[in-house]
């Protein structure tokens, strides 16, 4: 059976202004692919998230670091992985926030790991060589 | 890109929350809203009538702001949220943590 795959490379850096560019990225591809507005902004919170925990953690220097983002429409499927060479870290592992608690006793943060799990419908992290690699996948609603 | 533009109702200071709350506008927003607070307003209004994406970042903000009105005895209200900002408050239990409204009008009077 052949599937029909179109793909998109993003190059960014540990940068934050980046987010510039995944945003444009994102609308570049809702057009050529005709994603809805409501899960193209799914899309683009769920890389936000990922790609500023990298930022923000993943180096231990103040060296530019290439953080490599994919996005692949298989069929009626988005795949969306991203990639850095940072400190071994595995986000999927992290705990749950406690959504029920109020605003007193909330934490601040924690909150953008979570929103992948919740937003998405599969998460997978793999570590490769000295590759941290974070893949996430969405069905599209036919 | 974020705008904030402020009004007052009713005893409230509105800030109309336009744009994207992002990672890197959410610290600009956190600042115009330390700068608020910090010049004694404690009846606070977010408009969110168009607020078109808010990530962690920027509910991080909102839940900021929500502790120092708790612990100065102030008010924060949130109206007008769009219904894919919506679903983001209703996952991450902050349709809970804030009163919600449906208009800057019936924030202001509740």
């Amino acid at each position: 059976m052949s599937h029909q795959t179109e793909t998109k490379v993003v190059s960014l850096t540990n940068r934050l202004n980046d987010l510039d560019k995944i945003a444009g990225a994102l609308e570049d591809i809702a057009e050529l692919w005709s994603l809805p507005v409501d899960l193209t902004m799914t899309l683009n919170l769920v890389i936000e998230e990922a790609f500023t925990n990298v930022v923000n953690y993943a180096f231990q220097d103040e060296s530019v670091h290439d953080i490599e983002l994919v996005i692949q429409k298989i069929d009626n499927r988005l795949v969306i992985s991203l990639k850095d060479d940072g400190v071994a870290y595995d986000p999927t592992l992290n705990s749950d926030p406690d959504i029920s608690m109020s605003a007193r006793d909330r934490e601040i943060g924690g909150l953008g790991i979570f929103l992948i799990k919740k937003m998405m419908d599969k998460v997978s992290y793999e570590r490769r060589g000295e590759a941290n690699i974070l893949t996430m996948e969405k069905l599209i609603a036919d | 890109m974020l705008q904030v533009d402020f009004s007052s109702t009713a005893g409230y200071t509105v800030a109309h929350v336009i744009g994207r709350l992002d990672t890197v506008t959410a610290t600009d927003f956190e600042g115009q809203m330390s700068k608020l607070i910090s010049e004694g307003v404690t009846r606070i209004i977010f408009d969110c009538t168009k607020l078109g994406y808010v990530s962690s970042s920027g509910l991080r903000v909102f839940l900021l702001v929500q502790k120092q009105m708790s612990a100065l005895g102030g008010k924060l209200k949130v109206c007008c949220l769009q219904p894919s900002i919506r679903e983001i408050f209703d996952i991450s239990g902050f349709s809970q943590i804030f009163s919600l409204f449906d208009s800057v009008e019936s924030a202001s009077q509740h």
